[in-house]
């Protein structure tokens, strides 16, 4: 997978808003914004939204019922055991159970749901345009096929807005190994 | 929202990010300073210890430990509550400080959670061994197995507390582990050696900070934290039962949840308060780990400094007013006066009486004061559940099968190793991964910037 790009190196998050702006408004479309931290204005101009939190209340629904299905089969149906008389369906003593099997289920699979979403896991091949954008640097990166109309009006943008660089480049994927 | 104007910022120093990321990062290229080696080397000796006492306790059996038939509970029901308690600090610190939004979190987090992962592994320990037979530990997992399928008793504390610590660890694990991704990724875009680059772009499961990545990791956090929230209240919560649902007099009382969960928290927060000072200290971290964060530490430990104070009182107020005789005898024979007076009273004056001294805003600046009284709180933390522990056992409703109790050398020998253990984890720790979490402190470094431009 190779792809030129042109990547707009900025300093710091302020102007990499603004530029972020000033882009939309010219209708020039954005490839990908890189920052060494989460940038709220920077996720919300890509128009990205997670339903993660939906998905983690279905994980938390799923668990608590599989654990009290579970509980309820082993401790009544599967073979019931006589403790003084108690009863065998002890909902009581199974709620400490159901609540922290809950979390533990829905945890181990948001961090799955994680993994795939965001593309992120062990010895994954990745493009970086800039090792800088994990330290320092704010990237605002766009595809040069998808600018090719506006090239010289979004160079003479990104100079403006105070970016400190404008590179263009292949970007290739990378591994570590 | 965070107030600069009247917090200050919450890194000094004006830096850059660059800088940041340098500062962070300087322990892990440097060779290890001699402290680190000499406590290392210390720790092992311990740890040493501890394998040798858990040698003899799993070819012997418990019989080497100091327990009876009276007191059947000793050092190690001791060591596991004081370890998960201090591992509490890791998920208070995070999670309810995450979900508070408070800012200030971000320079401490890493490490705390680092603390809890170390000490609930060393708590993991004792009642793994206290089976007596630890190879046959994996009895106590529910599945369909050939002895029947015989199910273990899911109405048993004890299988709760399983349930509780198995899955405490592993979540906060995982939490501390994802916490980490993009600065693994910050050492390895920066690494020069081969070596470097390989393993921590390895642990970095090619994360670049795109906002597609971004915006995933942050619902993560939010999810995550909001659900083990709740595991910070209830693992120490079923500890506490443990006691509670027996009938053993000075145990089966209500107020043991809430008493437990506080104490955790009072315990970690004081481990996290040694840890930071530690830091400060040696890796001159000041800068990041502020006065005004120590500061907000001293505070905390004060205020639940109170609420230890006022369930001990509670305690022992509700032993008189039930008139119960046993009750009676417990707190007023066996604790505040009797064989025991020396722990009950060593736990009131370190949680207590001493914490109080935290008042005084000239304490709270004397660092080295303040390095003390958090080992105090931390031993009074000890006291208390040794009080709690042996007292009520020793001396319960027969006196015909009253005893003594006394650890022995392997008792201490365990509870040596695991200061070893945790000591070696923390030291690994500190040379391998940022103790500061990077990105973390990058985001909050700006907070209330404009603000204060504009008052």
């Amino acid at each position: 997978m190779k792809k030129n790009q042109i990547i707009g190196v900025f300093d710091s998050e302020d102007q990499l808003m603004k530029a972020i702006h000033k882009v939309k408004d010219k209708h020039i479309p954005i490839h990908e914004v890189y920052t060494p931290f989460p940038v709220f204005g920077a996720i919300e101009a890509m128009g990205k939204q997670s339903r993660f939190t939906y998905v983690a209340f279905l994980y938390g629904l799923f668990g608590a019922l599989g654990v009290l299905a579970f509980l309820y089969y082993t401790s009544v149906i599967d073979w019931p055991m006589n403790f003084g008389g108690k009863p065998s369906a002890a909902f009581p003593s199974f709620i400490v159970i159901t609540i922290v099997l809950t979390i533990f289920i829905v945890t181990i699979l948001s961090l799955f749901t994680f993994s795939i979403r965001a593309k992120v896991w062990p010895g994954k091949a990745f493009s970086l345009p800039d090792v800088r954008a994990t330290d320092d640097r704010f990237l605002l990166v766009f595809d040069s096929e998808g600018v090719a109309d506006s090239l010289t009006e979004l160079k003479t943008l990104l100079q403006q807005e105070g970016a400190t660089e404008i590179i263009e480049k292949e970007v290739t994927q990378e591994n570590v190994f | 929202m965070y107030n600069r104007a009247i917090r200050g910022p919450l890194v000094l120093g004006n830096k850059s990010y660059a800088q940041v990321t340098s500062d962070i990062l300087q322990p892990l290229d440097r060779g290890a300073p001699n402290w680190w080696k000499i406590a290392f080397a210390f720790a092992l000796i311990l740890v040493i210890w501890g394998a040798w006492a858990i040698y003899v306790t799993v070819s012997q059996g418990i019989g080497t430990w100091g327990l009876n038939n009276t007191v059947g509970w000793g050092w190690a029901i001791i060591n596991f509550v004081w370890w998960i308690g201090i591992g509490h600090a890791g998920t208070a610190f995070s999670i309810f400080l995450l979900i508070l939004r408070q800012k200030w979190r971000t320079s401490i987090n890493r490490a705390a959670e680092a603390m809890t992962v170390v000490a609930v592994g060393c708590a993991a320990l004792f009642p793994a061994l206290h089976m007596g037979r630890v190879w046959l530990a994996f009895y106590i997992i529910p599945y369909p197995n050939t002895r029947g399928p015989l199910w273990v008793n899911f109405n048993s504390p004890l299988f709760w507390d399983f349930i509780a610590i198995s899955a405490y660890l592993l979540i906060s694990l995982s939490f501390w582990y994802f916490g980490m991704v993009p600065d693994f990724a910050t050492i390895r875009d920066k690494a020069k050696g081969k070596i470097k680059r390989a393993v921590y772009g390895l642990l970095a499961f090619g994360w670049t900070g795109s906002t597609k990545e971004w915006l995933r990791y942050e619902n993560l956090s939010y999810v995550l934290g909001g659900i083990a929230a709740v595991l910070v209240v209830s693992v120490h919560s079923i500890v506490s039962t443990d006691f509670a649902v027996s009938v053993i007099p000075g145990w089966h009382a209500t107020i043991f949840p809430p008493y437990f969960v506080v104490g955790a928290i009072f315990s970690g927060f004081a481990m996290v308060m040694t840890l930071m000072i530690i830091i400060r200290r040696f890796y001159k971290l000041q800068d990041y780990i502020t006065d005004s964060h120590l500061n907000a530490i001293s505070k905390i430990l004060i205020f639940i400094s109170l609420i230890m104070g006022t369930a001990y009182a509670t305690e022992v107020f509700v032993a008189w007013y039930s008139g119960n005789e046993f009750e009676l005898f417990t707190f007023f024979k066996n604790r505040i006066t009797g064989t025991y007076t020396y722990h009950f009273w060593a736990m009131v004056v370190c949680n207590a009486i001493i914490p109080q001294l935290l008042w005084s805003k000239r304490i709270r600046k004397n660092l080295t004061i303040v390095f003390i009284i958090s080992i105090i709180i931390n031993l009074g933390m000890w006291y208390e559940r040794y009080n709690i522990v042996i007292t009520s056992l020793a001396n319960d409703y027969l006196p015909s099968s009253w005893a003594t109790y006394k650890p022995t050398l392997v008792d201490i020998g365990i509870y040596g190793g695991t200061l070893g253990l945790f000591t070696i984890g923390v030291l690994l720790f500190f040379k391998f991964i940022p103790m500061v979490a990077i990105h973390e402190v990058k985001s909050v470094m700006r907070a209330g910037e404009n603000e204060s431009k504009h008052s």
